[in-house]
């Protein structure tokens, strides 16, 4: 099985099985949790079942193209059920019959892995998914997102689709993965990898990152008006009432702020206080633009709900 | 005798800490709610059993019904119910409406603070099912977990998703519900091998029902056989398994019935220290290592615990995969590590901030250096090995196999250094500063490992209690109470003494420069209090609290052994028959002579009999007492007070009144007894022990 293959093969499973088939976001993002269909869509009442591909960068990872199996650049395929249905797992697992894996032949294992992203102020309890001591996905009931407790509770299935298909070709090497017949994933990444990597490394220019992160901060309290006092127990304080919010641009300004962040990370450009500091700034946007959203939703009489109790 | 019971709760993958709490909490709250319902009997037995999917609790031998009950109800008070005539007022007809009885039926009950209305009520026993059924909703709420989450709907809390619920009184469903799921008697066996659901037909058969479905429900049914499979498969490849507690527990808590399967790595990696190789193996895969012989070199094998075993080679290729790829890695980074001297990263540790108010890890460095000099020169050891040891002793954290590994601290440092040709003392020292981790490990056994060890954790200390970073309640984020912990241990059990309050100057003076800490005789208090609370709650258990405290007391704050050895002297005397009374006499002489000033004796004032008896014989081993005591030998000194001063001081007790008028012959013997108290307490604070004598016999009173 070619890695688009096994893309095509995930999107067919869950397209079968209800999801919506969406497409990567067009933005940087560390994973698929911070593309808004997960991000905003795990928010508020309405129901929300969703799949896609997600191309995630995580800068300090990158290894300049030189190791097997670390880079800066992986793709995760990401499915949101929400409702959570209590047969998850067996979805799950019979997603991996679609892969033309076996679990009665293989030993899976569901291993504790608490997830929490202190940038998105969001958290969940869950596993990783092991198939033969290799973790091949992440499997988290998110209980918080954006600093506001899910109601209900969307389960996110992460399945890393580069451990998947090295597994399922039998390679130890991710450059050596046939991405389609004839085209070997070095053949399209290998070069990017390295030049990321000295990018990441080496040659971002630090000031322009900062100076970067600064102005999409700004630009986020602009789009939501977001007030600099807060209320009675830190309370975010709007200017602006809901639907006057620009919530999505506003959230691309913080995947923007987020990126920039990782980028000095990987930089070494960051002290450890500061590193603190960086990341409570995002908190407070992503928290702002969670809420803005979630008063959105309502204002507009959480549309959602209305659909799907009408095609029920 | 009345059937079994069996709750079992089918969940979705616990972790293995949450299983563990789970049951402990289904167990207290059980044996709690089943007192309560008048269900149990001599009998009774409460089991829990549990695998990653299914928490378990079995009762044998409860109540076949719950017994009836005659209870009195204490109502309101009798003036508020009845008036002066004996007619009823309305607090009492709403009473004996409540308990269903006539007003006629209300009794007067007499207690301490008055007369109250009093109703005797006969309840009838329900049978043990309806109990259960009332009861059981409630144990599963009380079920608690390290954290728990809510799913699809969001209305409930667990620690994982609620699956199903099995609730049998022998062979009947005890009917109840709970997070949406009705009980009922269907159960599933193991997820892979035995997926279906299918019905206990009652609960005593419940463990070998579910043997049938591939699940072992008791946890060490289950770990015993574990183990007894990787015993084999060790055997099998010729060699024997490293134990492993720690993993075994991981191990069990994450299958329901364990396989397991042996696979192999490539013999090049064994040339990687075994640390690494078993870290790789235990942390990220938790794979059990395998030695030629106990003790001996490690095989280039593996031992895996899994769920399911239909296919091993499929399974044994996959994991050889992932473990060639991390072995690789490591090997990666002991190569990239050995390409500079472990001294190179002392530069680095300049950018590393130890704590934000306490400056860099370079710094900190430098600090250990000193420390470490200071107490090399008062114990005579080498002082250069150990500035070297103090000098490299962090710098392995800025290698990369450290940073993958945190564990391997120290570790790492040692054999890193021992391949640069580092004298061994200062490469095994560079391990052994971190002893002792916990309570369960060992102290350094080497002098410079000990001093580096103790220039270690007393920086911290002093830094911390400088800033004001105080440990409160529970919160201690720079594990201050290990750090003192560690200082202590070493003191006691380790190859050098530690003067306290010199070390706490000495690491004082250390920051200067590098640090503003608050005022040093502040630090030195705080640190001194801190210390004695954390040698108090280390020995009190084993010397008893009161003879730590009364050593405490007489102790100045700078040789650990020396605070030892008082202990010793009075717990060795504390065992003595005649300890008793002299306790009780000196704690007298001691309450007597607080307030009163100190002088010399007249001799021409003691009035013969006991009074000069004991005046004579404290003169003749009053220096030898004090001679011991500046000696340290405690227990000589003791020996000297009990069997000198002993039979003197009781008489003198019995036979002389103190405070007589004549205030020149009180003022005298005051003075006599203080200087007594004085003597002894130099030894330790006899006063203090007040609370021993009691519990010993409680007929003595001090």
């Amino acid at each position: 099985m070619t890695f688009q293959e096994l893309i095509l093969a995930l999107e067919r499973f869950w397209a079968e099985r209800g999801c919506l088939i969406v497409q990567p976001y067009n933005s940087e993002v560390g994973a698929g949790t911070f593309n808004p269909h997960t991000f905003l869509r795990a928010i508020g009442p309405e129901p929300w079942n969703v799949a896609y591909v997600e191309p995630s960068r995580r800068p300090t990872d990158g290894r300049y193209g030189e190791n097997p199996n670390r880079l800066q650049q992986f793709h995760q395929y990401q499915v949101i059920l929400k409702p959570s249905p209590l047969d998850i797992q067996e979805l799950y697992l019979e997603s991996l019959r679609a892969l033309g894996t076996d679990p009665q032949h293989h030993d899976i294992r569901f291993i504790e892995d608490d997830w929490e992203s202190p940038t998105l102020g969001a958290w969940g309890l869950g596993w990783q998914v092991w198939l033969d001591g290799l973790e091949i996905s992440q499997f988290t009931y998110f209980q918080q997102c954006g600093g506001i407790d899910c109601k209900p509770i969307s389960g996110e299935l992460t399945y890393g689709l580069e451990r998947i298909a090295m597994y399922l070709q039998d390679v130890d090497d991710v450059y050596e993965l046939q991405w389609a017949p004839g085209i070997r994933y070095g053949d399209i990444y290998k070069r990017a990898e390295w030049e990321w990597s000295t990018y990441n490394f080496e040659q971002a220019d630090t000031d322009l990152q900062k100076s970067l992160f600064a102005e999409y901060e700004k630009q986020v309290a602009q789009l939501l008006g977001l007030s600099e006092k807060k209320g009675k127990g830190g309370a975010l304080v709007f200017d602006r009432e809901p639907l006057e919010r620009l919530a999505l641009p506003a959230y691309d300004a913080v995947i923007k702020c987020s990126h920039y962040f990782n980028v000095l990370d990987a930089r070494g450009a960051i002290s450890v206080t500061e590193r603190q500091r960086y990341i409570g700034r995002v908190r407070i946007l992503a928290r702002a633009v969670a809420e803005s959203w979630y008063a959105q939703r309502e204002a507009l009489g959480f549309p959602l709900l209305k659909t799907s109790a009408a095609a029920e | 005798m009345s059937s079994e019971f069996l709750l079992e709760i089918g969940t979705e993958e616990l972790p293995a800490s949450f299983v563990r709490h789970a049951l402990r909490s289904m167990k207290t709250s059980a044996a709690e709610l089943v007192g309560q319902a008048r269900l149990e009997t001599d009998s009774l037995q409460m089991d829990t059993l549990g695998t990653p999917r299914r928490l378990a609790l079995r009762l044998r031998g409860l109540a076949e019904r719950q017994p009836d009950r005659d209870e009195t109800i204490m109502g309101p008070p009798w003036s508020a119910a009845f008036e002066a005539d004996g007619s009823a007022k309305k607090a009492a007809t709403g009473f004996a409406k409540k308990h269903r009885v006539d007003v006629e039926d209300l009794r007067k009950q007499t207690t301490d603070k008055g007369d109250y209305v009093s109703v005797r009520v006969h309840e009838t026993g329900q049978a043990t099912r309806e109990v259960l059924g009332e009861m059981l909703p409630r144990l599963c709420q009380r079920i608690s977990f390290p954290k728990s989450m809510r799913w699809g709907p969001g209305e409930i809390a667990f620690g994982r998703p609620i699956h199903w619920i099995v609730s049998l009184l022998g062979s009947e469903v005890v009917d109840f519900e709970f997070a949406g799921i009705r009980a009922g008697r269907k159960t599933r066996g193991h997820r892979f091998l035995a997926p279906d659901s299918f019905d206990l037909d009652q609960a005593s058969s419940y463990e070998s029902a579910l043997e049938r479905a591939h699940v072992i429900v008791d946890i060490q049914v289950r770990k015993d056989r574990m183990v007894e499979g990787l015993l084999a498969s060790a055997k099998s490849l010729g060699g024997v398994l490293e134990p492993d507690a720690f993993l075994a527990d991981e191990c069990v808590s994450l299958v329901e019935e364990p396989f397991t399967v042996p696979g192999q790595f490539d013999e090049s990696f064994l040339e990687l220290p075994d640390a690494v190789v078993i870290s790789v193996m235990r942390d990220h895969q938790r794979y059990f290592a395998v030695r030629a012989s106990e003790g001996g070199a490690l095989l280039p094998s593996y031992l895996n615990v899994v769920n399911t075993a239909e296919d091993p080679e499929t399974i044994a290729k996959g994991n050889d995969r992932v473990l060639r790829a991390r072995l690789a890695d490591g090997r990666f980074f002991v190569e990239e590590d050995r390409k500079a001297p472990l001294a190179d990263r002392l530069t680095k540790l300049e950018s590393v901030v130890f704590q934000s108010k306490l400056g860099t890890m370079g710094a900190k460095v430098r600090r250990l250096q000193a420390n470490a000099r200071a107490l090399a020169m008062r114990s005579g050891a080498n002082a250069d090995a150990c500035d070297e040891a103090a000098r490299l002793c962090k710098a392995d954290l800025e290698t990369l196999i450290v940073y993958e590994f945190p564990e391997l601290q120290g570790e790492m440092g040692r054999w890193y250094a021992l391949r640069e040709g580092i004298d061994p003392a200062v490469a095994d020292a560079i391990r052994d500063h971190y002893r002792p981790q916990g309570a369960d490990d060992q102290v350094p056994d080497q002098v410079i490992g000990a001093i580096v060890a103790v220039a270690d954790r007393i920086d911290t200390l002093v830094g911390c209690f400088g800033i004001g970073l105080v440990p409160s309640g529970s919160a201690d984020p720079f594990a201050l109470r290990r750090a003192a912990l560690g200082i202590i241990r070493i003191a006691l059990e380790g190859p050098i003494d530690v003067d306290l309050q010199a070390l706490i100057a000495q690491a004082y003076q250390a920051y200067r420069g590098d640090a503003k800490l608050g005022a040093a005789e502040e630090v030195r208090a705080s640190l001194d209090d801190f210390f004695r609370g954390r040698i108090r709650a280390m020995l009190k258990d084993s010397a008893g609290g009161d003879v730590v405290d009364a050593c405490l007391g007489a102790w100045d704050g700078t040789s650990l052994r020396d605070l030892r050895s008082r202990i010793e002297a009075v717990a060795e005397l504390g065992a003595a028959p005649e300890f008793e009374s002299l306790a009780v006499a000196f704690k007298r002489a001691f309450n007597i002579t607080k307030e009163s000033a100190r002088g010399p004796i007249d001799s021409t004032l003691l009035e013969a009999g006991a009074e000069t008896t004991l005046a004579e014989r404290f003169d003749t081993v009053r220096d030898q007492i004090r001679e011991a005591t500046d000696e340290r030998r405690y227990t000589d000194a003791m020996k000297l007070v009990a069997t000198e001063l002993g039979a003197p001081i009781d008489r003198f007790f019995e036979e002389v009144f103190v405070m007589v008028d004549d205030a020149r012959v009180r003022d005298n013997r005051l003075r006599l007894l203080g200087e007594i108290a004085d003597t002894v307490n130099g030894i330790a604070h006899f006063h203090q022990l007040g609370t021993k004598l009691q519990r010993r016999d409680p007929s003595v009173s001090a």
